[in-house]
């Protein structure tokens, strides 16, 4: 993937500020869920189910197909498709940065074999191993960020490596080397601080990856377990029903596009100041 | 920075409100005028039926074109009464043994040769003949020979017999009442033997030749099916319709805009669309709705901790709120307090359970299990299908059980809940094959059927002896419904089933399509329809 910044330092500080507020604004939605509305997300509010209720009154963002209250699982759902993203996220950041080091530092028959562990899963179908994967492993909350977290680490794991490749190079590594410094330390102390910066706006980018597959996942029905809400679970339970209330598949589909635009103008935002920082 | 706001203003206000209901095709719902003859029916289906061979077929899509192509001998009315189908009339011996068929005499194949007992006895040894692995063989098994036969050690079925060509006689092994609903089965229409004999077993699936109202004009695999009227049909004037054209790949969503721009002349109405269609005046004369012989059923498995105790079955059936699943389904059906439905010939009055939670609760309590427990719920992966499953989710959670959803695909639950101990809740539904309570209690809660329909792994040796005691009991006999109806009082009280709802079926009509009507146990039978324009 080719990280390109969005032009001038003042523009890309902008779109980072941008991408900061939406970003935070989800994430406090995520945490204050519970202080921002009275209903259980989970639970059938209306009496009478006579269909999905608009917008109004009681309900801000009306009622689901089975009369739970939207905006409640709207803001949960944050913190599912938050979690989700963060911890998928997470698990590929910590394999791809571990394998990038090692690979690149060691280089050799070592770099050879973790590179071709790398082509094998890039040449998996993703999205029938995710598939096959989240239908064997047991359904839970933590099924899914670990099933996108074990397929998405790839793009980490050759960033960082072609990083070290350069970085080992250096001065300081080579002093740190001459001097007898241990691998371990040299990887922990002298590259990883080098390939963070690059490895912080994958993250970012990342992040929004994981929640847009995660979003996919529901969509398919093996997102996280019923009844749950996740906003990708809420954009497919609900849309045929997008003729008759079409305000269950845009507020999450929305939330979905507001999350994942916030991650993107963080990343990019971020790669300028980056590539600034080096220059 | 101005416009942007206004168009998100817009945006908001477009995302608020549902696009109105598009409204049906025009024209006058009904008339006082006579019948019509020709036109064109226009239906839309999402996949080539599986067969039109009636050996063969065993589902909706099938068994509605070859009702089109083929008769029986005997048939349902309108209702679930057996009438005279390809014969005048028949008798059945004292002790219900023995039947025997005048056949009609005007009754000519499509290809123009006359109909006779021969071709009657073919069609039936057609059937059980190993080859051609039919699923409704096994409904014949009864007759005298039949096992000979399918052994390969008798040349034809002894207990068929065509004494003229106009006679058609059965021997049974032992009484079976309900003989005469299997003769009315699709699987026993009666098949053109030249057409068999020259296009063979299989390819007799795409030239099918019987002596029905139409004949099979043009299949275009996956693309259209083409009926025409057949001038031959033994009943006169009959069918209005000049042919009937079914367009093949239409999903069920895309038939319902087909049909609102006046391009299908019926269709069933989405879910999500049916509380609109159902308020909406002028969708109202074209809604054709009918209870259906179906119950759906929440399962316990019987012989699962901890479902093998009554009280925890109790409680289940205390707990759901069924009148929700109803409101859930807009209403299309009717509650259901006990194991077979309303319409069903014998189905009496069941004392059933209320939706009590609190008394759910105590029951748990009962059974030493007041602080709930965790359990599984397997259900059809269908979004549809996953509302009752939630809606269910959310009672049982109230009563402090915890119920992990587990949606599959359809054949892969079928298939888990016959293993015994593997799956200790279900979601599923039964349709009767014929209007018989046998065809819930014994086929769903007899003991011997645990290997098969028996899911719930439910035994009462009681419940078996009732069952065992009603199945040869002819179906005028009064004990018959008397002692399934004792049998169906003691399975509610074990309680292995909570049942749900008796679903209805619907559809909705271009308004110029005349004397459509849904049946209780079979697809529509189009050949008393017609078309006003």
């Amino acid at each position: 993937m080719a990280l390109t910044g969005l032009g001038s330092a003042r523009r890309s500080r902008r779109f980072l500020a941008a991408g900061v507020v939406l970003v935070g604004a989800l994430t406090l939605v995520a945490l204050a869920a519970p202080w921002l509305t009275a209903y259980d997300p989970d639970a059938i509010v209306v009496a009478l189910y006579r269909g999905p209720l608009g917008p109004g009154g009681a309900h801000p963002l009306g009622t689901d197909t089975l009369g739970r209250d939207v905006w409640a699982r709207l803001a949960y759902g944050a913190r599912t498709s938050l979690f989700v993203g963060a911890l998928a996220m997470a698990i590929s950041l910590l394999i791809g940065t571990a394998v990038g080091l090692v690979a690149g530092y060691f280089g050799g028959l070592v770099d050879a074999a973790l590179m071709w562990v790398v082509d094998l899963v890039l040449t998996m179908p993703s999205l029938l191993l995710l598939i096959v994967l989240a239908t064997i492993l047991p359904p839970s909350i933590l099924t899914i960020p670990l099933v996108i977290g074990i397929i998405g680490w790839t793009t980490f794991a050759r960033t960082v490596r072609g990083e070290v490749l350069t970085l080992r190079e250096r001065d300081y590594v080579q002093a740190a080397r001459a001097l007898g410094a241990a691998n371990a330390r040299i990887i922990v102390r002298h590259l990883l601080p080098g390939v963070l910066p690059g490895v912080v706006v994958l993250a970012a980018l990342g992040m929004s990856g994981a929640i847009v597959v995660d979003a996919g996942l529901s969509y398919l029905g093996l997102g996280v377990p019923l009844p749950t809400p996740s906003w990708g679970r809420m954009v497919s339970d609900s849309q045929t029903y997008i003729a008759v209330a079409p305000w269950l598949v845009f507020a999450p589909g929305l939330s979905i596009a507001l999350a994942v635009v916030g991650f993107n103008l963080i990343g990019h935002g971020l790669i300028d100041l980056v590539e600034r920082r080096q220059a | 920075m101005r416009r942007l706001a206004w168009l998100l203003a817009l945006g908001a206000l477009a995302a608020a409100c549902a696009v109105p209901l598009d409204p049906p095709p025009s024209g006058a719902p009904a008339g006082d005028e006579p019948p019509r003859s020709g036109g064109v029916l226009r239906l839309g289906d999402a996949e080539d039926p599986r067969y039109l061979d009636p050996a063969r077929g065993y589902d909706v899509v099938s068994w509605s074109f070859e009702q089109m192509l083929f008769n029986t001998l005997v048939e349902y009315d309108q209702g679930t009464n057996i009438v005279p189908g390809l014969v005048e009339t028949w008798t059945t011996s004292p002790d219900g043994r023995h039947l025997s068929f005048r056949l009609r005499h005007d009754v000519v194949f499509s290809t123009g040769r006359p109909f006779t007992a021969a071709d009657v006895k073919f069609s039936l040894e057609r059937l059980l003949k190993p080859s051609i692995h039919s699923q409704g063989a096994e409904f014949f098994h009864g007759l005298e020979g039949a096992t000979d036969y399918i052994a390969g050690a008798a040349k034809e079925v002894r207990g068929i017999r065509v004494p003229a060509p106009d006679r058609v006689e059965f021997d049974l092994i032992g009484i079976d009442p309900l003989f005469l609903h299997k003769l009315a089965m699709p699987f026993a229409a009666v098949v053109d033997r030249e057409a068999v004999e020259r296009f063979g077993d299989d390819d007799f699936n795409a030239h099918p030749v019987g002596t029905g109202a139409f004949v099979l004009q043009e299949w275009v695999y996956g693309q259209r099916l083409r009926l025409a009227r057949n001038p031959r049909y033994f009943r006169a004037g009959r069918p209005y319709l000049d042919a009937v054209e079914a367009t093949i790949g239409v999903s069920p969503q895309l038939a319902w805009l087909k049909y609102q721009r006046g391009e299908l002349d019926v269709a069933t109405i989405p879910p999500a669309e049916y509380h609109r269609v159902l308020a909406d005046p002028r969708y109202r004369p074209l809604l054709i709705s009918r209870t259906t012989l179906r119950t759906n059923y929440l399962g316990l498995n019987c012989e699962v901790a901890p479902f093998d105790r009554v009280a925890v079955r109790q409680a289940m059936n205390l707990a759901i709120n069924k009148q929700r699943l109803l409101e859930l389904a807009d209403g299309q059906g009717a509650i259901a307090n006990s194991i077979l439905p309303p319409d069903m010939p014998g189905a009496g009055p069941v004392a059933g359970y209320p939706h009590d939670p609190e008394a759910a609760r105590l029951k748990l309590g009962e059974a030493g299990l007041a602080d709930g427990f965790e359990t599984t719920l397997w259900a059809y992966r269908d979004p549809e299908a996953l509302r009752p499953a939630q809606s269910i989710q959310e009672d049982l959670h109230l009563i402090g059980v915890t119920v992990n959803l587990k949606p599959v695909d359809f054949p892969a639950l079928i298939e888990a809940v016959r293993h015994p101990g593997t799956v200790s809740l279900f979601l599923l539904g039964w349709e009767a094959d014929f209007p018989d309570p046998s065809n819930f209690l014994t086929v769903l809660l007899h003991s011997r059927s645990r290997d098969t329909n028996n899911n719930t792994f439910y035994a009462n040796p009681e419940v078996d002896h009732l069952l065992d005691e009603a199945e040869p009991l002819l179906v005028n006999d009064p004990r018959r419904f008397r002692l399934f109806h004792e049998a169906e009082v003691l399975v509610m009280r074990d309680a292995p089933w909570v049942p749900l709802l008796h679903p209805a079926g619907s559809a909705v009509r271009h308004p110029r399509v005349r004397d459509l009507e849904l049946h209780p146990l079979r697809p529509s039978r189009v050949e008393g329809v017609w078309l006003a324009w």
